[in-house]
């Protein structure tokens, strides 16, 4: 059984591929139906109308589609501690249906934290780039590890 | 699906309501299960173990949550025409099954789109309360609204 991933694993300027995923029509509906109803992520028809020319996923959507892949790859395998949020989200461009995302996690930065020497914690920046390699989303955060040594 | 509210409506200052919504444990295992599948998202006795001592809602689930009801309350009454993302998205108490959400939209500053003049942008901050008063999450954004002339 591999060891948990722990704080002094990460080192800035680490790239983390966390896979592949592919948005059908239907999924995007489906998502977009419980938490983002606007007519461009629901009706296809009427998206042709909309200034995107087409049905397109919910931002929200392509957060979550990372976050699962980050949980996947990184999150399960880390002796993580949570974290507190976001810093930000941005959706460049549009994902359509039928486009193919390409998770990666990078590492920013990683720090001692002040006050509890068994935890330390890092900068992330999270993107989905699609088939073209144009960024559909990103975001950047700071989580929590579980340190392997803690701070004298 | 009305488009009543333009750019022009929305004024910095403003506040509003937005509803209530109560997440059910299977709805925040469900979305955990898709979505944000950590231990402590899925399963009471992992949840006992960590960060939040219980069970707790996807962090992911309460901007969802936020974000239905400014477009059922908002964006789809609005001329909107989308956005580029959110900043500062904060985490602030976890949520646990049976706790009622109200949802807040504070519009803070609006300006005229430098590129187009037939829209706008709106810069708010949305906040989920608890029954407590307490602030559980509060994020900020811009959507883009057409102007009315």
């Amino acid at each position: 059984m591999p060891d948990l991933l722990h704080w002094e694993d990460f080192e800035p300027g680490q790239v983390i591929e966390l896979g592949e995923r592919t948005l059908t029509e239907a999924e995007i509906v489906e998502f977009a139906r419980e938490w983002d109803p606007q007519y461009f992520h629901v009706d296809p028809e009427a998206a042709k109308r909309s200034p995107y020319g087409g049905l397109i996923a919910s931002g929200w959507h392509t957060g979550v589609v990372w976050m699962r892949m980050y949980a996947d790859r990184v999150l399960n395998r880390a002796a993580g501690l949570g974290g507190g949020g976001l810093h930000e989200i941005r959706w460049h461009v549009p994902t359509r249906p039928g486009d193919r995302l390409r998770g990666l996690a990078l590492v920013v930065e990683t720090a001692p934290t002040s006050r509890t020497p068994n935890r330390g914690k890092f900068m992330f920046r999270g993107e989905l780039r699609n088939q073209r390699d144009e960024l559909a989303m990103q975001l950047s955060g700071m989580g929590f590890l579980r340190r392997r040594h803690p701070a004298t | 699906m009305t488009q009543e509210l333009h750019w022009e409506d929305f004024v910095p200052g403003a506040r509003s309501e937005l509803g209530e919504r109560t997440l059910t444990r299977d709805e925040i295992v469900a979305f955990a299960a898709e979505w944000d599948p950590q231990p402590f998202h899925l399963d009471e006795a992992a949840a006992a173990e960590g960060p939040f001592g219980e069970l707790a809602a996807s962090g992911w689930q309460t901007y969802t949550v936020w974000a239905r009801m400014f477009v059922d309350g908002v964006l789809n009454r609005a001329a909107a025409m989308g956005g580029p993302g959110m900043e500062d998205l904060r985490l602030l108490k976890p949520v646990r099954p049976g706790d009622r959400l109200r949802g807040v939209l504070e519009i803070l500053e609006t300006w005229p789109s430098s590129k187009r003049d037939d829209r706008g942008t709106v810069f708010f901050e949305g906040r989920l309360l608890d029954d407590a008063d307490e602030v559980v999450m509060t994020m900020r954004g811009r959507v883009f609204i057409r102007r009315r002339g």
